[in-house]
């Protein structure tokens, strides 16, 4: 493990980047957030601030609530208790698609990419919110619902240019590898035009190459002004790309701040990166 | 790279398929609106009966199919329909076609208003649902006599006409129905590649959509489903009317669950990955109907009722047994083209 710390330092992208901006302003505030499934308590007054433009990478051992905290920022859980404040809005109790149309998008562990289309229709999915045509001009083929069909279109194959999959458009998903994937994932949330993006353990059964990919565009889109909340158990990676660190141990925020600063505290070290991190799998 | 993509306006592949549909389209219209000439009363009759049994299916493939909900109960809105036609033109006095439209709209109107609340549930319960719905309208023509005749019925509703000609007449009735059959064809096909259709298939669970990854990119997935019941209940009204305006007699029992059953049935047999599946799934058990009706009666004696139930049944167990997709899977995999396509990818 502490050959991992080490990594860390070495790992991509210029420092300037990594520790700018502090508390300019607040795109996403949680405040004492807890959540429990019947007697098991998931999150403990879970509290937190993400920057305009900021990395913010959330580690913790498997089942410490991580997973649970995006869907609950995204509206997919109820929360039982505290408050989600985004873009100076009072978010919880709205719905995923409200707080989608507010500019939240998320890409899932599991990606869960729409295998009954292509993979340009996934994307195309993607661009929801940016057109309005209903069923009738649908149907009827109004030249309204013929011009919006064809920007959604080029929308859509910008974002599969942007993750270099524009050749594969017209394949299948379940024709793509793994990596594939979480970039078609990742196009389709881009699609939304958000600006928080979630990303719930992207780098899990990635290879190297892809790693390096996924953190150039991760980069990219920082640079474009994107606000990105990443979840990993992989923390090597991480560090490297992380504006702002926070930890999270069996559903309670155990330590915040940059990612030098949690190398070095011990109760991380204690708590997360001892024993556990044997077991975590691909690590 | 940003000038390439400004380009390529579209997938060739998706111009070519785009186009050979419009082909099989042309052809099947041309097909079907030749076949009356020189054509003897009883193949048009069932082919009438195809007709509206279609209409009714393509709904229920938009909602089964394309958007992974389910309705057993779609008789009642196919009678809504029906109802509302008769209603309207013999107690007051609307012409035959107004009544056709403003029935689709009321009977559209009606599935918004049960769909709002209907889909905050799901699978078996929601069927279940679907199913009270069926024997709820049923109960309620039968008991407002003054309003529908009751179980006696409705006699006496006026045909549709167009200039001289009226739905009494069997060609027109004919042209009619199969008209309003490849219209609905065309919105449908449309309809399932845009917007609106792809966050239909988006929400589909049971065809490898997921409804939590439509929900994060904006799709209002109740919204939605709504929607697609709406329409599936707009293309059901619309066959009741016809056919209310073509046989001009309508009981409540015409409207039972059997129908609903049949016409799922026929949704599931066609396939439910396509709006042409409509009229595989019609096509297969309006045909077979007729040739049990005349063979039961000469190899068992007595009447055909119970056996065809028995009949539907197998022939149901058998299709989902060795072609779950449906029909329309095996057209699909006779067009060369299309295997081509996917060798590609």
């Amino acid at each position: 493990m502490k050959a991992n710390l080490a990594g860390i330092r070495t790992v991509i992208m210029p420092r300037r980047r990594r520790e700018r901006s502090t508390d300019d302003t607040r795109l996403l505030e949680v405040s004492n957030v807890s959540k429990s499934f019947g007697v098991l308590t998931v999150l403990k007054k879970v509290s937190f601030s993400v920057a305009r433009g900021n990395i913010l990478v959330m580690i913790g051992p498997n089942g410490a609530g991580k997973s649970t905290l995006l869907k609950i920022i995204s509206g997919l859980l109820p929360l039982a208790e505290g408050e989600i404040w985004f873009k100076g809005q009072k978010i919880n109790g709205m719905t995923p698609h409200q707080t989608a149309a507010l500019g939240i998008s998320q890409l899932f562990q599991d990606i869960q990419l729409f295998r009954n289309m292509t993979v340009v229709e996934n994307v195309m999915v993607g661009c929801h919110l940016q057109a309005k045509t209903d069923f009738m001009s649908s149907g009827l083929r109004l030249a309204r619902a013929r011009v919006d069909e064809q920007s959604i279109f080029e929308a859509a194959m910008k974002q599969l240019s942007l993750v270099g999959l524009r050749e594969k458009a017209s394949s299948p998903p379940g024709s793509l590898s793994w990596g594939q994937q979480k970039l078609v994932g990742l196009a389709r949330a881009l699609a939304t035009g958000s600006e928080l993006l979630l990303l719930d353990e992207p780098y899990s059964g990635l290879l190297s190459d892809e790693v390096d990919k996924l953190n150039q565009l991760i980069f990219e889109l920082q640079s474009q002004g994107m606000t990105i909340l990443i979840v990993e158990h992989l923390t090597d990676i991480l560090m490297g790309i992380a504006s702002q660190v926070i930890v999270l141990d069996y559903g309670e925020k155990i330590a915040e701040g940059t990612p030098i600063e949690i190398q070095k505290n011990k109760r991380v070290i204690d708590a997360y990166l001892g024993g556990e991190q044997l077991e975590d799998e691909g690590s | 790279m940003l000038a390439n993509t400004r380009v390529i306006k579209e997938i060739p592949k998706r111009v070519a398929t785009a186009k050979r549909q419009n082909l099989v389209l042309a052809l099947f219209a041309i097909v079907l609106l030749t076949i009356p000439l020189g054509a003897s009363p009883y193949p048009l009759t069932v082919m009438v009966d195809i007709g509206l049994y279609s209409i009714i299916t393509m709904g229920l493939i938009m909602l089964m199919g394309l958007a992974g909900q389910i309705s057993l109960g779609h008789a009642a809105f196919v009678g809504c329909g029906a109802y509302i036609s008769g209603i309207l033109t013999t107690k007051y006095d609307f012409d035959p076609w107004p009544a056709l439209f403003l029935a689709a709209l009321i009977t559209g109107g009606i599935a918004a208003f049960i769909g709002r609340f209907m889909f905050k549930l799901h699978g078996l319960i929601l069927a279940g649902v679907t199913l009270a719905l069926n024997l709820v309208f049923y109960h309620l023509v039968s008991s407002l006599i003054d309003l529908t005749g009751g179980a006696m019925g409705m006699m006496s509703i006026p045909p549709l006409s167009l200039g001289p000609f009226t739905s009494q007449n069997l060609f027109f009735n004919y042209y009619l129905i199969w008209i309003i059959a490849i219209l609905l064809l065309i919105f449908s096909l449309n309809l399932s590649d845009s917007r609106p259709g792809r966050a239909l298939r988006a929400l589909n669970v049971h065809a490898g959509g997921s409804e939590d990854a439509a929900q994060v990119v904006g799709v209002d997935v109740t919204k939605y489903k709504v929607w697609v019941f709406v329409l599936s209940a707009v293309y059901a009204s619309l066959a009741g009317s016809a056919y209310a305006h073509y046989t001009r007699i309508i009981e409540p029992g015409t409207f039972m669950v059997q129908l609903s059953a049949m016409v799922a049935l026929m949704a599931i047999i066609g396939g439910r990955s396509s709006p042409w599946g409509a009229f595989l799934g019609a096509g297969l058990i309006v045909g077979l109907r007729q040739l049990l009706r005349e063979s039961i009666p000469v190899l068992v004696g007595g009447l055909s009722g119970s056996y065809e139930l028995i009949a539907y049944g197998i022939i149901l167990v058998v299709a989902l047994l060795f072609m779950p997709q449906g029909l329309i899977s095996i057209v699909r995999r006779a067009a060369p083209r299309k295997r081509a396509v996917l060798d590609e990818s």
